[in-house]
């Protein structure tokens, strides 16, 4: 290959910094961590062969800090850069940053993140190269908006021009809520990306949301590996991802990794990336690129068998994508957050005071959780990626059920269970999906009455227990540490 | 004994009427229940039912006992500890700071009247925007934090207190 690397350095946390070590060190290349003053015991931290402190626990001034891990990238001697997904993963200028410093960034050129992470540049490009896209305009003026939502009708979908993952959108059903929405858009589109530029475009009443895999390399080759389909979404964040997408012809398909690789083609693209489409009966139209590695790019590792983060290395070394193989089988992932499904889904903190992981034929768990992990309230809350094959898709259900039913992460509110319930349902082993799919068929989510029940009892016995209610006080001045907390874990304490 | 499930103001009378070995007989408010907890291995164990068998983990951890039956995980609280941030005539006294983050809006003011379900405050944490609502009709007694404010988990953000009679509502915390 053209261009050797030698050492790695992950800029990012979580889940998705341990994914890229493990392959970085399967491709031959010394890894260097980075970490928030909040993330020094985070298991990323210790996977890599180093690791540097870059900053307190606010994303801005560590994860988010481009001088902080451009200079933690020369101290330790890493010669690329993998910028994972969020975070700083499609800000052209850090990757022109890694770029003056004479490092590699794993994924696409400046120029090109430039153009597609804008959605309105990246419309213009699509449209050039005749990828069908949905009605809309760029404006956060109230009159032009007013204008537009009469024209096409309500509702309308507001969204941050920069916005990636459903962050800062918002649906507008009628002309009374526009100017409260298009502000709240305004704002946190300003919070989360730096950038308050709106766009609004017709909403489309039933869609399914479908994206394609792309792969290309410096030498001008694009591949499509197939489509992954994100309908299942809560407030436009994707929760449940799956390849091939259901009852997809063949015909359509075709149709969709043409306009994928058209695309990609126009626009130069390099590494890998994924175009989104929303698909609405025959029709398809493009929604946007995202120029990273995507959340649920395992869906299509599953499938193809191929390792995504390893493809992105060799083409960042200069080398050549290949004609992928045809996939198999079916591929079906979940996301586990840190969320209280019964209270509006309101984040959740915490520390992991019990874990137990699926396991099993085709169960592929990616998370930084471990016993003791802190989940703090500085990050998203994304605890891991709970990901089944299967020969078919009802294969792959299956096992997902029942690998949910296998998770147990005691001490960290979350949405294991509310998962499991809906792969379960008739609506989702026949496929009825849309974007819809949570508001249509599950939005009156309850625990199950019985497993309440398991729980009140299992708490009267914890809090009457005798041994575990005396158990760990801490002496001394000892300074508090993690594991004080662990220490009364021993809860059935009067077990015989 | 009376716990409540964090997020919920609904009290669940519980008592641990007999143990003997394995078998326990459990009352959940007006219910008694018969339980078989077998210890496993790794710290956690069996609870069985009424037929039906859970894995289940338990932890005590400051005011919380933690409990995870199967992938579902529970958080309780003593009741008193609830109790404690209740005044007469309202569901909750404070409008608290469910975790940390910043203070993006103030949508009252000192002594405004509100309606239950009435939005009082904005806030950005984990990315996302939380508006945190009256669960009963109140006045706001004061407005503790200020726009761009951030404030740590638990954090007391505004006062309620009772609506003055003549405007008071017949209005019930929410159920959750």
């Amino acid at each position: 290959m053209g261009r050797p690397l030698k050492k790695l350095l992950v800029a990012n946390r979580g889940e998705i910094a341990l994914r890229i070590i493990r392959s970085a060190r399967l491709f031959g290349l010394k890894t260097v961590a980075v970490y928030s003053a909040a993330d020094a015991q985070s298991a990323h931290v210790g996977a890599a062969d180093e690791a540097i402190a870059i900053g307190p626990a606010e994303a801005a001034k560590s994860y988010l800090d481009i001088a902080a891990i451009i200079a933690a990238a020369k101290q330790s001697g890493a010669d690329a850069i993998h910028p994972g997904y969020g975070f700083l993963s499609e800000r052209p200028e850090f990757a022109q940053a890694v770029a003056d410093a004479r490092m590699v960034f794993v994924g696409p050129r400046p120029a090109v993140m430039a153009a597609l992470g804008d959605k309105v540049a990246a419309r213009r490009i699509a449209i050039a190269a005749r990828v069908p896209v949905v009605p809309g305009i760029e404006t956060a003026e109230i009159s032009a908006a007013r204008e537009f939502a009469t024209v096409a009708g309500y509702p309308i979908l507001i969204k941050a021009a920069a916005s990636g993952g459903g962050r800062g959108m918002r649906v507008v059903a009628e002309a009374a809520q526009l100017e409260g929405a298009l502000e709240a858009a305004a704002r946190e589109a300003a919070a989360a990306f730096g950038d308050g530029r709106i766009f609004i475009e017709k909403y489309l009443a039933h869609p399914r949301h479908i994206e394609i895999q792309i792969l290309g390399d410096e030498h001008g080759a694009v591949v499509a590996l197939a489509e992954r389909d994100c309908s299942i979404q809560r407030r436009h964040q994707k929760i449940i991802e799956e390849s091939p997408a259901p009852g997809l012809s063949d015909k359509m398909r075709a149709k969709m990794i043409d306009a994928a690789l058209n695309l990609a083609r126009a626009a130069n693209y390099t590494n890998v990336g994924t175009v989104e489409f929303l698909v609405e009966g025959h029709n398809f139209y493009f929604l946007e690129v995202n120029a990273r590695l995507q959340v649920e790019h395992p869906v299509t590792e599953m499938r193809f068998g191929c390792d995504l983060v390893c493809e992105q290395l060799k083409i960042a070394s200069g080398g050549k994508v290949a004609e992928p193989p045809a996939p198999r089988g079916a591929a079906i992932e979940c996301r586990i957050n840190a969320e209280d499904p019964e209270h509006d889904f309101r984040p959740a903190t915490g520390t992991v005071l019990h874990l137990s992981v699926p396991g099993g034929p085709g169960v592929r768990f990616d998370s930084h959780m471990t016993r003791g992990a802190e989940v703090t309230p500085w990050y998203d809350g994304l605890l891991g990626k709970l990901v089944c094959y299967g020969a078919n898709r009802e294969e792959a259900r299956g096992r997902l059920v029942n690998a949910l039913g296998e998770l147990a992460l005691l001490g960290v509110t979350n949405n294991a269970a509310y998962l499991r319930d809906i792969v379960a349902t008739e609506q989702f082993r026949d496929a009825r999906l849309s974007t819809h799919f949570i508001d249509e068929f599950f939005s009156a989510w309850k625990i199950d009455a019985a497993e309440i029940d398991s729980a009140i009892v299992a708490a009267a016995i914890t809090a009457t227990d005798p041994q575990t209610e005396n158990a760990a006080p801490r002496t001394g001045t000892d300074p508090p540490s993690p594991w004080d907390a662990l220490h009364n874990f021993e809860l059935w304490g009067s077990r015989r | 004994m009376k716990l409540m499930r964090a997020g919920d103001s609904h009290e669940i009378e519980a008592e641990v009427i007999s143990r003997d070995g394995t078998t326990i007989r459990v009352r959940i408010g007006d219910r008694e229940l018969a339980a078989e907890f077998t210890p496993n291995a790794d710290g956690g164990g069996i609870l069985a039912i009424a037929g039906r068998r859970y894995p289940v983990f338990s932890a005590r951890r400051k005011d919380s006992i933690f409990v995870s039956v199967g992938p579902t995980s529970f958080e309780f609280k003593p009741a008193e500890v609830a109790a404690r941030r209740r005044a007469r005539g309202l569901a909750a006294a404070e409008i608290i700071a469910p975790m940390p983050g910043k203070v993006l809006k103030v949508l009252v003011r000192d002594g405004d009247l509100v309606e239950a379900g009435q939005a009082l405050v904005v806030i950005e944490a984990m990315k996302m925007e939380t508006t945190l609502a009256a669960e009963s009709a109140a006045m706001v007694k004061q407005v503790r934090v200020e726009e761009g404010q951030t404030v740590d988990h638990g954090a007391v953000l505004i006062e309620l207190s009772p609506p003055p009679a003549s405007t008071a509502r017949e209005s019930a915390p929410r159920a959750d």
